[in-house]
């Protein structure tokens, strides 16, 4: 019921504004006279008349920001920047209303009242972009105070300013409907209030209009650039306008200091209607891209799709979609590889999904470039179940990668297990024998010298059985673990493994970075393995490469033997544990591991 | 001759010395790591270190680190490293630095008293010392074409005296033939090979080894 009143005051309000709009716009229109009229100061007169391109740019600047404010209004995304640029726009041409000669003197004594509302609406405009909101209250605080010195400044006229005793009156030295007491010294200290007033707002827009710019993140920049640098520079004409007439209190139109204000100003804030007007065409792109999301979801989407698809729609290459995963606590990208939690800052927003009241994914965008309620509304129910079904995809695939976690925890203690067996072997029982074969290599010298025969032949065979066990040790320990591989990599253990290899091994060049451990087991069992089945199938010659490709290493290895390789599977079970494949081909093994 | 013997495993360390001292060598001092081995040469300036080359604390490549730093520090003073493990990149790593007076021999191998004393009077020479199952390995590798078969049996085995770090002078006593005979020997097997290091320099060694090692001759 709420909803539905809402949204026939929103009906009402869009109707009003259109009216409201057309009027101004027809009015305006009228009031702004043609540069061949005569320029006389007593009876009206503005900027429009001193020449053709004045002309030109007073209508550009205020039916620009009309119209960009009218578009912008129709669009749900930017309803509240559309109407501060329609409210912008109307003020453009409260000088005009002024200075029209032969208007009402009710219309031009109201356009006095409005025109220095221009500047307190374009200071809120530029600093709202660009989704029309202020983000900050500080910067709140400084919008209102401007709103607040333009309403002073403009009711203190309308009720004690009397055009015809201001000596420095131009645009409309006749009339003043709201006049109440006419007293010249109030009305002059408004005027340099206002003066003041607006060459301070005029710099704050410089300054936190730059600085916004500077601090905006990638994607936000590239939104805000368009309207926000036309916007800076018309503060920088505003100021400069305050300058000009703090010095020369008398304003002559067809003066080159205040023609060329005029004229910067009014194509600033065309340039500035374009920008706007750009925006709001983006926005309804991106607002219409992510309703058609749900379609292009419908068709069983490959894991991903949802994050690629939103950071498509709205611009933010940076955009992240995480869904929690009540049973394992945790939460999980698309593809099911754990996330950390979305947690909204640094100019980025949490938007949950949400679905049947539960929140089945969070959306992790730029702030600047999309308001999360937008977003929540604009995903429609087929989108929503969808994202559903993405969110059970990911939970299936976090426990596929879960159980190759574990996978891979079990080769890695395997070959903990594999390496303490090497090291145990090599630090006692080799070091046992070593020592024995020492002592009894002494004791033959011994009994040399004693001139015992007989048992220096005796240790002399023990001596070179203990020789023959060290070197079987030896073979031993290489086999359960290469010391080499743990020690100085892949490649040297590579190396010695063509030299020790039954046939000829051609082994290309290896990368010589170090790898992970289970990275490197695994490709040098890839090579082992496949130059032991090459072997086996009665093979000349065998060809080893390895490569670093992107993130990946890539091992292969080739054979000339006879056909039925086998499948190696436990190498594939290895390289499967860490993420990788294993291809096996007749005559080539391809083994591509993750190793980021 | 002097030298000090370091190697963390007690047993074997003392085997070692018991060796030494049994062929007549004095050994100066006993080290049980790195540090240790680099004070006591730093002391008695042997003329030879006999390294393990798995030391404390790591137990990967202490040994060969230490090896290196005496041959920087004190030219005068050998290294013998020894090992269990038959990995020419070991032995080549060590060379690679420091040419001359360093040798890689596998802990078995220095049970032969002899070969143990030789390889120390090597290095006092200023030859260096490659054990010579790493060599035969390196020798013996299957190739595809074999470069080595234009190497006669005489060159081949020249090849292999040249790969252990044995001088020509040396090869020639080995083999009973006359110094200049061996220079031609090497001369042309260094021509067969189209190896480009000078074959009378310090560095022929290493050239030969990287030689055998890149298995070239597959296309």
């Amino acid at each position: 019921m709420a909803a539905a009143g809402s949204a026939a005051r929103l009906r009402f309000a869009g109707i009003a504004v259109l009216v409201l709009t057309l009027i101004c716009a027809i009015a305006s229109i009228l009031a702004v006279p043609r540069s061949t009229e005569p320029f006389t100061t007593y009876a009206g007169a503005t900027y429009a008349h001193a020449s053709t391109a004045a002309h030109a740019a007073d209508l550009a600047a205020g039916l620009g920001l009309l119209s960009a404010g009218l578009l912008g209004w129709v669009e749900p995304r930017t309803r509240r920047l559309g109407l501060l640029t329609l409210l912008a726009g109307i003020a453009w041409f409260g000088p005009d209303w002024e200075g029209w000669d032969g208007g009402s003197p009710f219309l031009r004594s109201l356009g006095a009242v409005v025109t220095p509302f221009f500047l307190a609406l374009l200071f809120h405009l530029v600093l709202a972009l660009p989704l029309g909101r202020l983000r900050s209250w500080p910067v709140r605080v400084v919008v209102i105070a401007a709103y607040g010195v333009a309403a002073f400044v403009s009711l203190g006229r309308a009720l004690f300013r009397d055009p015809f005793l201001d000596p420095y009156c131009w645009r409309n030295c006749l009339y003043n409907s709201f006049l109440v007491h006419a007293d010249p010294g109030v009305a002059r200290t408004l005027d340099q209030i206002w003066l003041r007033s607006s060459l301070a707002i005029g710099l704050l827009l410089v300054v936190m209009g730059a600085w916004r710019l500077l601090t905006a993140s990638g994607p936000a920049r590239r939104v805000l650039l368009p309207p926000l640098v036309p916007g800076v520079l018309a503060g920088g004409a505003a100021s400069a306008y305050a300058v000009a007439l703090l010095r020369t209190p008398l304003e002559d139109p067809r003066s080159a200091g205040f023609s060329s204000i005029f004229l910067a100003l009014s194509l600033s804030v065309a340039v500035l209607a374009l920008g706007l007007a750009r925006g709001v065409l983006e926005t309804r792109r991106t607002r219409a891209a992510v309703s058609r999301l749900a379609g292009e979801l419908g068709e069983a989407p490959p894991p991903g799709t949802l994050r690629d698809a939103l950071a498509a729609a709205v611009g933010d290459p940076a955009l992240e979609v995480a869904y929690w995963l009540p049973e394992a606590q945790r939460f999980v990208d698309g593809r099911g590889y754990r996330t950390e939690s979305p947690v909204p800052g640094h100019g980025r927003a949490v938007t949950p999904i949400v679905r049947d009241g539960r929140p089945v994914a969070f959306v992790v965008h730029d702030a600047a470039l999309l308001e999360g309620p937008a977003l929540e509304r604009e995903i429609g129910s087929a989108a929503r179940l969808a994202v559903e079904n993405e969110q059970l995809q990911a939970e299936a695939l976090a426990q596929l990668e879960d159980l190759r976690a574990s996978r891979a925890r079990i080769v890695e203690t395997g070959d903990a297990e594999r390496r303490r067996l090497e090291r145990d072997l090599h630090d006692g029982a080799q070091q046992r024998l070593l020592a024995l074969s020492y002592d009894l290599r002494v004791a033959r010298a011994g009994a040399e010298a004693g001139g015992d025969q007989g048992n220096a032949t005796l240790l002399a065979s023990a001596g070179d059985e203990a020789q023959a066990a060290l070197g079987e040790l030896r073979e031993l320990a290489h086999g359960i673990y290469p010391a080499i591989l743990a020690e100085a990599g892949l490649a040297p253990a590579l190396a010695t493994l063509a030299e020790e290899a039954p046939l000829p091994v051609e082994l290309g060049e290896v990368p010589p970075e170090r790898y992970g451990t289970p990275i490197e087991t695994a490709a040098y069992l890839t090579v082992a393995e496949a130059i032991a089945d090459a072997a086996g199938r009665r093979a000349t010659f065998v060809s080893v490469d390895v490569a670093r490709e992107n993130e990946q290493l890539v091992v292969q290895v080739r054979d000339d033997g006879a056909a039925g390789a086998s499948a190696l599977l436990n190498i594939a079970d290895r390289v499967g544990a860490l993420g990788g494949s294993l291809e096996v081909r007749p005559h080539s093994v391809r083994a591509v591991i993750p190793c980021e | 001759m002097r030298v000090v013997v370091a190697d963390d495993v007690m047993l074997t360390r003392e085997g070692i010395v018991r060796l030494l001292k049994e062929s007549g060598i004095d050994v100066v001092a006993e080290a049980e790591d790195a540090d240790g081995l680099l004070r006591h040469v730093q002391l008695t300036q042997p003329d030879a270190a006999i390294v393990d080359i798995r030391m404390p604390p790591t137990h990967t490549d202490e040994g060969l680190v230490a090896a290196q730093q005496i041959r920087a520090e004190h030219p005068e003073v050998g290294v013998l490293v020894l090992s269990q493990y038959v990995e020419p990149s070991y032995a080549m790593r060590l060379l690679e630095e420091h040419p001359v007076r360093v040798g890689y021999l596998l802990k078995e191998r220095v049970f032969d008293v002899a070969i143990l004393v030789d390889a120390l009077r090597r290095l006092a020479d200023g030859e260096t010392v490659i054990d010579p199952t790493i060599v035969s390995r390196l020798v013996g590798r299957r190739r595809r074409e074999d470069p080595l078969a234009e190497l006669t049996e005489r060159e081949r085995e020249v090849l292999g005296l040249v790969a252990e770090g044995l001088s020509n002078k040396a090869i020639a006593a080995r083999l009973f033939v006359t110094e200049r005979t061996v220079e031609a020997h090497v001369k042309q097997i260094f021509l067969k090979l189209r190896l480009d290091t000078n074959p009378e320099s310090h560095r022929r060694v290493l050239a030969v080894l990287a030689y055998l090692r890149a298995g070239v001759g597959a296309d």
